[in-house]
C-alpha cells in the first residue's frame, strides 16, 4: 500500500486528512504495524529532520506530533496486547512552588511525539509525589521542570527523595527551566539537563538507550 | 509620520518659491541659460536663473508622478508613486572595514562585485546602489566595469552616480547591449542615475548634460541636492528645510525643461554639520528630522521621492550605527518616502561601507517593513475561535490558529540573537555581528553571476576594456 499521503498528511500536522486514512486504512485490512512503522514514525523522522534544519516551527512539529498521537489512537485496538513498545516512560512536573507549566507542557507533547509514554504529574509536584508516581508507574525517566530559581531547590529535595526511597537508582533524572544549568544539574545529582524542549527529546533517547 | 503640520509645510513650499524666484540658482552652463532665456526665463549676468511660479509649476506638471524602476528578473520591481516604501543602500564611498582587522582600506572593483551580491541576496535592500568608487579602475572606462560589475552581481535595479556625460554613455551602452536593445531598455530601465546640485543653489553644467542624455534615453534619474544645516544651508531645520526643496524644485523643473516628462525623482539627502567641530553629523536626529519632512514637500507635488535614512556616524557596526540607522529609517517609513537611499552598508558619516553592516542593515529594514506593514484586524486576526477553543488555562502553541498566522505575522530575524544563555554560550556567544560575518563569508563563497554566460561572452567581446575585480 501506499502510505505517502498519510505521511505528508503527518508532515502537514493535517489531523483530520490523517485521521480519515488511518481509518480507511484499517478499514481495509492494512497490517497496523506497517501503517505506523512506515507511515506515521518515518513521517515523523522527517519532521524531525526539518525541525532540527530549521525549516519547520515548533507549533508545526508539535501538530505533527499530536496528528500521529490521534493516528496511534485509532490503531491501538487493533493490536494485540503488548505489540506496540514505547519508547520508554517518564514522569514528568513542574516542582514543588512552582506554577509554570507552558515550558514542561511543550517537553510533554515533544516527547509524547517522539514515542515516549509521558505522566504528567503538572505543577506544584511535591518531592513526595514523584516518588509516588516513580513506585507506581516504573518510569524510566523522571523530568523535572522549574521556572523560578527559588524553586529551584525543590529539586534538589526531590532527587534526595528519590534516593530515601531506594528508587534513585531505577531511574534517569533529566531536568530543565530557564535558571537550571548543566552545572545546576551536576551539583543536585541529576542525570541530564536540557536547555530546550527539542533537547529534552533527544537526551530522553539516549538517557533510555543508554539505561 | 509628520513633524509639520499642513499650515508649516505650505509655509516652507511658499519659501521655497519665493527662494527660486527672488533668489534664484546658478545654472554654470551656458547654452541651457541660452536656452531658458530664449524661453522666457530670467537669466542675469550672474549666471542666475529666477524661476517663477508659474514657469516652475508648468515645468513640474510635466514631471511623471508614478513609474517604475525596474529589476533585471521583475522579482523587485520598485513602482515609485505607489506608496510603497523602498529602502536600499548607498553610494561612491571610498573606504572598507575589515571586520577581521577592524582595519579600512581604499576600495576596489571587487567591493562593488561583492557589494552587489550581497544586496542581491538581502530581501529587504530592494535596490542596489553602486557602493564604492574602484580605486583601481583607470578613469578612461570607468563606468563600464563598474556598473558591469554591479550588473553581473545582481538582478536587482541598479542606480549610480556617474563621473560625467562620457561615463552615462558607457552605462547606457552597456545596459542597452544586457536589454537587447536601446528600445527595450526605454521600455523597462533596470538601472537609473545619480546627480547632485551644489548647495546652496547652484547647478553645473555636467549634471544638467547627465540629467539630458538619461531623459532621452529614458533612463530613470534625480538631481538630488545635499545641503548640510549649518553649513551650506541655513543652521535652522526650517531654513535648511527650504532650500532644500528650492533646490529639489529646480533639479525636477530643469530635468522637464530639458527632456519634457522625463521620468526623475525630487531628491532630498539632508544633513547637518556638528559645530563644535565642523564634522558631518549624518547621523544626527535633526538629519533624519529634516529628510522626515521634506518627503510631505515632495509629495505636495505629487514627485516620488529619492529620500534619505539608516545613515551613521559610526565607524563600526556598534550600538551608535544600531539606534541612529533604526530611528531614521523608521522616521522615512512612517512618513511614507517612496525611495529611501543611503539605508544599507554605510558607516563613518557615509564614507565607508562594511561588509557585514548589509546584513545588519537588511534586519533593521525587516523591522521596519514589518512596523509599516501595520495589524492586521480582522475576525480571523481577532481569534475570538480560538481564544474559545483554548480556554482559560489552555496555550496556543499547537492551535491550528498559531500555524496558520505565525508566519505572516512575526517578522523572524536572523541576527538578532534570542537563544538562552546556555545555548548562547555554546553557540560561542555569537552576536548580530559575528553572525552577519559569517553570513557574508558563507553568501559571497557561494555567489554566482547574474548574467547568463553567453551574454557575458557577448559583452566581454563588444567591450574588451571591462575588466575582472
Amino acid at each position: 500500500m501506499d502510505l505517502s499521503a498519510l505521511s505528508e498528511a503527518v508532515i502537514q500536522g493535517n489531523i483530520e486528512k490523517a485521521k480519515e486514512l488511518t481509518q480507511q486504512a484499517v478499514d481495509a485490512g492494512e497490517d497496523p504495524q506497517i501503517l505506523l512503522d512506515q507511515g506515521l514514525i518515518m513521517a515523523m523522522d522527517t519532521v524531525g529532520e526539518n525541525f532540527a534544519k530549521g525549516l519547520l516551527f515548533v507549533p508545526q512539529m508539535l501538530r505533527s506530533a499530536k496528528t500521529m498521537q490521534e493516528c496511534l489512537a485509532i490503531l491501538q485496538p487493533h493490536f494485540q496486547a503488548g505489540s506496540v513498545t514505547s519508547k520508554g516512560k517518564i514522569v514528568l512536573g513542574t516542582v514543588k512552588g512552582d506554577l509554570h507549566d507552558i515550558g514542561k507542557n511543550l517537553v510533554a507533547m515533544m516527547l509524547e511525539g517522539a514515542g515516549f509514554t509521558v505522566v504528567d504529574l503538572g505543577v506544584d509536584v511535591a518531592p513526595e509525589a514523584f516518588v509516588k508516581a516513580v513506585s507506581e508507574e516504573h518510569p524510566n525517566i523522571v523530568g523535572m521542570s522549574a521556572l523560578l530559581s527559588t524553586t529551584m531547590p525543590s529539586m534538589a529535595d526531590t532527587v534526595r527523595a528519590l534516593s530515601e526511597a531506594g528508587l534513585r537508582e531505577a531511574v534517569q533524572i533529566m531536568i530543565g527551566g530557564a535558571p537550571v544549568t548543566a552545572q545546576y544539574a551536576e551539583e543536585i545529582g541529576a542525570d541530564r539537563y536540557a536547555p530546550d524542549a527539542g533537547s529534552a527529546v533527544i537526551k530522553a533517547k539516549k538517557l533510555v538507550a543508554s539505561a | 509620520m509628520k513633524l509639520l503640520s499642513e499650515e508649516q509645510i505650505e509655509t516652507v513650499d511658499r519659501t521655497a518659491r519665493r527662494i527660486l524666484d527672488e533668489v534664484g540658482v546658478k545654472v554654470l552652463d551656458e547654452n541651457v541659460r541660452d536656452r531658458l532665456a530664449a524661453a522666457g526665463v530670467p537669466v542675469q549676468a550672474d549666471e542666475r536663473v529666477r524661476l517663477e511660479g508659474p514657469w516652475l509649476d508648468a515645468r513640474l506638471q510635466e514631471a511623471p508622478c508614478r513609474f517604475t524602476l525596474f529589476s533585471r528578473d521583475g522579482k523587485n520591481d520598485i513602482a515609485l508613486g505607489s506608496g510603497r516604501c523602498h529602502f536600499g543602500n548607498g553610494g561612491r564611498v571610498f573606504q572598507i572595514l575589515d571586520m577581521a582587522t577592524q582595519g579600512f582600506r581604499p576600495t576596489l572593483l571587487r567591493d562593488v562585485a561583492n557589494t552587489a551580491a550581497l544586496v542581491d541576496r538581502l530581501e529587504f535592500i530592494r535596490f542596489y546602489i553602486i557602493a564604492c568608487q574602484a580605486h583601481d579602475l583607470s578613469p578612461a572606462h570607468y563606468h563600464r566595469n563598474d556598473f558591469y560589475q554591479a550588473f553581473a552581481r545582481t538582478t536587482k535595479h541598479v542606480m549610480g552616480g556617474v563621473d560625467s556625460l562620457e561615463g552615462a554613455r558607457q552605462m547606457h551602452a552597456l545596459a542597452a547591449r544586457i536589454a537587447g536593445g536601446e528600445d527595450t531598455l526605454r521600455e523597462k530601465p533596470f538601472v537609473s542615475v545619480i546627480t547632485n546640485p551644489i548647495s546652496p543653489l547652484t547647478l553645473d553644467g555636467e549634471s544638467l548634460r547627465i540629467l539630458e542624455f538619461c531623459g532621452r534615453k529614458g533612463i530613470p534619474a534625480t538631481c538630488a541636492p545635499a545641503p548640510i544645516s549649518g553649513a551650506t544651508a541655513p543652521a535652522t531645520l526650517a531654513g535648511t528645510l527650504a532650500q532644500l526643496h528650492a533646490e529639489a524644485l529646480a533639479g525636477v523643473a530643469l530635468a522637464q525643461f530639458l527632456v519634457p516628462g522625463t521620468p526623475v525623482l525630487y531628491g532630498a539627502v539632508a544633513s547637518t554639520m556638528d559645530l563644535r567641530t565642523m564634522n558631518l553629523a549624518i547621523g544626527s536626529v535633526e538629519t533624519a528630522m529634516i529628510n522626515t519632512c521634506s518627503v510631505d514637500l515632495a509629495h505636495r507635488y505629487g514627485l516620488p521621492i529619492y529620500a534619505s535614512a539608516g545613515i551613521t556616524d559610526a565607524m563600526l557596526p556598534d550600538i551608535q550605527a544600531g539606534f541612529e540607522k533604526g530611528v531614521s529609517n523608521l522616521m522615512l517609513g512612517m512618513a511614507g518616502a517612496d525611495f529611501i537611499h543611503l539605508a544599507a552598508g554605510m558607516l563613518d558619516s557615509g564614507n565607508s561601507i562594511a561588509l557585514e553592516q548589509y546584513v545588519i542593515d537588511n534586519e533593521i529594514l525587516g523591522m521596519t517593513e514589518r512596523i509599516l506593514r501595520g495589524i492586521r484586524v480582522s475576525d480571523g486576526t481577532l481569534a475570538l475561535e480560538a481564544i474559545a477553543r483554548v480556554g482559560p488555562g489552555g496555550n496556543y502553541v499547537t492551535d491550528e490558529h498559531t500555524v496558520e498566522n505565525m508566519f505572516e505575522e512575526f517578522f523572524y530575524p536572523t541576527l538578532a540573537v534570542r537563544e538562552q544563555y546556555d545555548r548562547w554560550t555554546e553557540l560561542g556567544s555569537p552576536t548580530p555581528q559575528t553572525k552577519a560575518h559569517d553570513w557574508v563569508e558563507d553568501t559571497l563563497r557561494r555567489s554566482e553571476l547574474r548574467l547568463d554566460a553567453a551574454l557575458v561572452e557577448d559583452l566581454r567581446n563588444r567591450f574588451p576594456e571591462i575588466v575582472d575585480p
